[in-house]
């Protein structure tokens, strides 16, 4: 398994952090002690420094950092090898993987072309500036950091200019045999602060102290130099600092900054060396090289990063002087340098993140750019349905849920035109707005966004629409074509021929003979029902403004529009099945109480009470009234000797049941005329078991609604005399069948909960009693009053003076009073 | 449509998405396009033992064909719109009936 790098010496070298394919690269020496880090939070560009000297100083032991993998690898497996990586067998790869040195070779020739280019292009933007040192001008053609070549001696000067900056000398990778750790940056810089705080800032002594670094043994430093680059002597570099050899670089290209966030395209031939400029700024070198054991290194806790020096011009912000020498820095206080050396880490930092992301610029040119936008908003406009340009019911057809889910909780509409007064009605009412204002807020941001987004592609659309639509798009020249499919119309995997409806096999047919009473058929009319209704809800929506005067085409548009209305109305009215035939004693229920005994159903009658007339809706308070005690809610919730209360599921129907059928009833019953209460009284007397109805919750607050509302007539003096005999008479039969069960109709035991509705009745039917039956009333339930009181005491204030209020209820009716009973 | 038009109203909600990996990532819904690729804000894995190559990761997309559950805040969910949403789907063959 020998595979060679395909010509890697063009590969540019990443940070150690940011490598191909996001593969952590770093050192494993390089890795302790740094901690986690993220691919950017500490971008160091200097890691590489250490790291070609480390190569250099063989810093890295084969042996240790051999995972033995290949011991593992299978060598039978080699034949395809040539064809996967298109080289020469593996017998044939040379053990020459010095791609920088070869790089190097041709470097001259590559800073020769450039001075070439920039003789050509006066008006090139500033690259011509490294052609001042073309020689010198590193090309490092990265195999390794693309640092190398700073060990030859070209580059002494620049380095030494630098280096007085922090009054170190840079180059020096110092193998100290006693420890081979790497620095890291921080540590590099915690040495380099240390040691130009403790030179004295003044002139010579300065320098002298850079180029002579206290602990640097030079020896080993030698060793460490490539192959090819004659040693520097330390001597050497003070020379040619003394001879002012060395500002000449403290200048360095100024133009490169405007390179990084350049527009992308870079003049022809000079991108990928400019890159590598930037990759490897020469002035900013770091002392690579391990770090000393002396006891001078005293690492600050965590120093600021980087600190390196960039065009100096470009340091003037926070009032800080210009520095266009960098012997001017020797004469700062110490403040000034930190100050300014902090300055140039930022600086260095976004520097090297801007070269990170700039890598790919000028890859593509602006015409391919909106040729890729293009396609996209192709495929998102086809995906999206082209939303944009279709009517407000197809949106709503399509999205019903986000619409109208948006709308309720109170997005913005997107089309403004729509009413939408009626989704808040049919469903805000239902949940009763449980959803509070509080992720308004977020939808609007959202929605916003998503406006934005759609008049962008709205505009893209346009464009798009005037060419033909083709299933796929074939490019010219290549070998694949690209299928649009969106989610509608999915790119079809299979094809599979479909059987015509005329051959193919019939979906079964609906047996009419279904009894009217299976689960199976009673869900599908919930199911029809709500079809119907919505039907309705979305008539309602489409309604047309109300016709004026003398305009026969509104006139008659209303007219159809009613006609429909209406033709639902009794396609819903069909389909609830009120008007069944009631049989007698039969064993299954009525099919609308059957339909009432499930969630669904019962969920559906405020909605159904909406759109259904006066008429209707008695007709429903009837049937309901007629099979009260075959109702769901009344027939198992009857109480269960030893349990206090009817089981959680039956609880919950109740609760549904009151929260959604009751209000609709005590709604009508409200407006009811007397003649109907009466008439709906005499149905309970007569067509059901009184005294089953009266023990469950639901049978007695219909009860308690029917009483109350008569009370409410007799009192505002709308009762003519014979209704209001009709109605004692039928009172009294239902007193008397009442009385004997009337301790039954408390739930449970006295401390098992909620007995509310009961004292609610009770005060019902005591408003309406004579004196006589007020008396036997209060006899009746005496026990369980009193029992009530004592109680009370014994419950928490609150709970306590709650209970004595609901009694209380009732003992007000009869003209009493819980504080007479002391 | 309809999923992609229930997950749209629970962008910004807390939910926990169980991939077909049997990773489970809990975070913030993002967005989420007509593919169900779901994008997801300060997430946490909850068996972050066995998968602590995600310690480190704070958002994610996800493509949506590897996604097993999306578990979501019941109180988020309209159930009676949802109803009526998923018949609107079947509409026209309820008319037909």
């Amino acid at each position: 398994m020998a595979w060679r790098w395909p010509e890697a010496a063009t590969f540019p070298r990443t940070s150690p952090k940011m490598a191909f394919f996001g593969f952590d690269t770093t050192l494993p020496r390089d890795r302790d002690g740094s901690g986690p880090r993220g691919f950017f939070e500490t971008p160091d560009p200097f890691a590489q420094v250490a790291q070609a000297s480390a190569l250099d100083d063989d810093a890295i032991d084969f042996e240790d950092t051999y995972d033995g993998l290949g011991d593992q690898l299978d060598d039978d497996q080699d034949e395809f090898n040539d064809d996967t990586f298109g080289g020469p067998g593996p017998e044939s790869s040379g053990r020459d993987f010095d791609f920088f040195g070869k790089t190097a070779q041709v470097s001259d020739a590559i800073g020769e072309e450039q001075v070439r280019y920039s003789l050509q292009n006066p008006n090139a933007p500033r690259v011509a500036q490294p052609v001042a040192q073309p020689v010198q001008q590193p090309a490092p053609q990265v195999k390794r950091s693309g640092y190398e070549k700073y060990s030859e001696p070209g580059y002494i000067p620049d380095l030494q200019a630098k280096s007085s900056v922090w009054g170190v000398s840079q180059k020096k990778p110092e193998p100290t045999p006693t420890s081979r750790k790497m620095m890291s940056l921080e540590e590099v810089e915690a040495q380099m602060r240390h040691s130009s705080h403790a030179v004295p800032p003044a002139g010579d002594a300065f320098l002298r102290s850079m180029v002579e670094p206290q602990y640097h043994p030079q020896p080993q430093h030698l060793q460490a130099i490539p192959d090819g680059y004659p040693p520097v002597h330390p001597e050497f570099l003070q020379a040619q600092l003394r001879q002012g050899h060395l500002p000449q670089m403290a200048h360095p290209p100024p133009g490169m900054p405007e390179l990084y966030g350049g527009p992308g395209i870079m003049p022809p031939g000079g991108p990928l060396h400019m890159a590598q400029n930037i990759n490897a700024p020469p002035q900013n070198m770091p002392p690579p090289g391990p770090r000393p054991t002396g006891p001078q290194v005293q690492r600050p806790p965590q120093q600021p990063p980087q600190h390196q020096q960039l065009p100096p011009n470009r340091v003037s912000n926070n009032g800080m002087p210009v520095i266009t020498d960098p012997q001017q820095l020797a004469h700062l206080t110490p403040e000034q340098r930190n100050a300014y050396l902090m300055e140039d880490a930022k600086r260095a930092k976004r520097n090297h993140k801007i070269f990170l992301l700039s890598r790919g610029n000028g890859l593509m040119t602006p015409q391919d750019k909106n040729f890729i936008t293009r396609i996209q908003l192709q495929q998102l406009v086809a995906a999206a349905g082209s939303i944009a340009d279709s009517d407000p019911e197809a949106v709503l057809a399509e999205d019903f849920y986000y619409q109208v889910c948006s709308q309720i909780r109170g997005a913005p509409r997107q089309h403004p035109h729509q009413p939408l007064g009626h989704f808040a009605q049919t469903y805000l009412l239902q949940t009763g707005n449980r959803l509070g204002g509080h992720r308004r807020g977020n939808f609007q941001s959202a929605d916003n966004h998503m406006q934005r987004m759609q008049q962008q592609v709205q505009r893209a659309v346009e464009a798009a629409k005037a060419k033909p639509k083709n299933k796929q798009l074939i490019i010219e020249g290549s070998l694949g074509k690209i299928a649009f499919s969106n989610a509608k119309a999915p790119k079809p995997m299979l094809n599979i021929k479909r059987p015509d409806s005329a051959d193919g096999p019939k979906p079964k047919k609906l047996q009419s003979n279904l009894s009217l009473s299976d689960r199976k058929s009673i869900l599908t009319n919930v199911e029809h029902v709500y079809s119907a209704l919505m039907a309705m809800e979305d008539m309602e929506r489409t309604m047309p403004p109300p016709p004026e005067e003398g305009d026969a085409e509104a006139i008659q548009e209303h007219m159809e529009w009613r006609q429909k209305l209406h033709s639902l109305n009794q396609k819903l009215w069909r389909s609830l099945k009120v008007m069944e035939p009631i049989v007698p004693n039969s064993t299954t229920p009525h099919p609308f109480i059957a339909f009432l005994s499930y969630p669904k159903g019962k969920k559906a009658i405020p909605r159904i009470f909406r759109h259904i007339d006066q008429e209707q809706r008695v007709t429903i308070l009837t049937m309901i009234v007629v099979h009260l005690d075959s109702l769901d809610v009344v027939r198992l919730a009857q109480p269960v000797p030893g349990e206090a209360q009817p089981s959680l599921g039956m609880r919950e129907a109740i609760d549904l049941f009151s929260l959604a059928v009751m209000p609709c009833l005590l709604g009508y019953v409200n407006e009811a005329p007397f003649n109907i209460i009466i008439g709906l009284l005499g149905l309970v007397i007569n067509q059901t078991h009184v005294q089953t109805v009266a023990r469950t919750k639901v049978g007695l607050g219909i009860l308690t609604m029917l009483l109350s509302r008569a009370e409410i007539v007799k009192e505002a003096g709308q009762a003519s005399e014979h209704d209001w005999q009709q109605w004692v008479e039928k009172f009294n039969v239902l007193f008397d069948t009442l009385e004997p069960g009337l301790n039954d109709t408390f739930p449970g035991t006295i401390s098992s909960g909620d007995d509310m509705y009961v004292w609610q009745f009770l005060a019902a039917v005591g408003i309406g009693a004579s004196p006589e039956q007020q008396q036997r009333l209060v006899i009746a339930v005496k026990d369980r009053v009193m029992e009530t009181v004592g109680y009370s005491k014994t419950l928490p204030a609150d709970m306590g003076s709650q209970r004595l209020s609901n009694v209380n209820l009732f003992m007000r009716a009869i003209g009493l009073d819980v504080e007479l009973l002391g | 449509m309809l999923f992609f038009s229930f997950f749209k109203t629970l962008t910004n909600q807390t939910v926990t998405i169980e991939l077909k990996n049997d990773i489970r990532i809990r975070g913030t819904l993002k967005s989420v396009d007509q593919y169900l690729n779901i994008k997801l804000d300060d997430i946490e894995v909850l068996d972050l033992v066995k998968y602590p190559h995600l310690s480190s990761v704070k958002n994610m997309f996800i493509r949506g064909s590897v996604v097993r559950y999306v578990m979501l805040p019941r109180s988020e969910v309209d159930v009676g719109l949802l109803e009526d949403a998923t018949r609107r789907g079947k509409l026209r063959i309820v008319f037909l009936i």
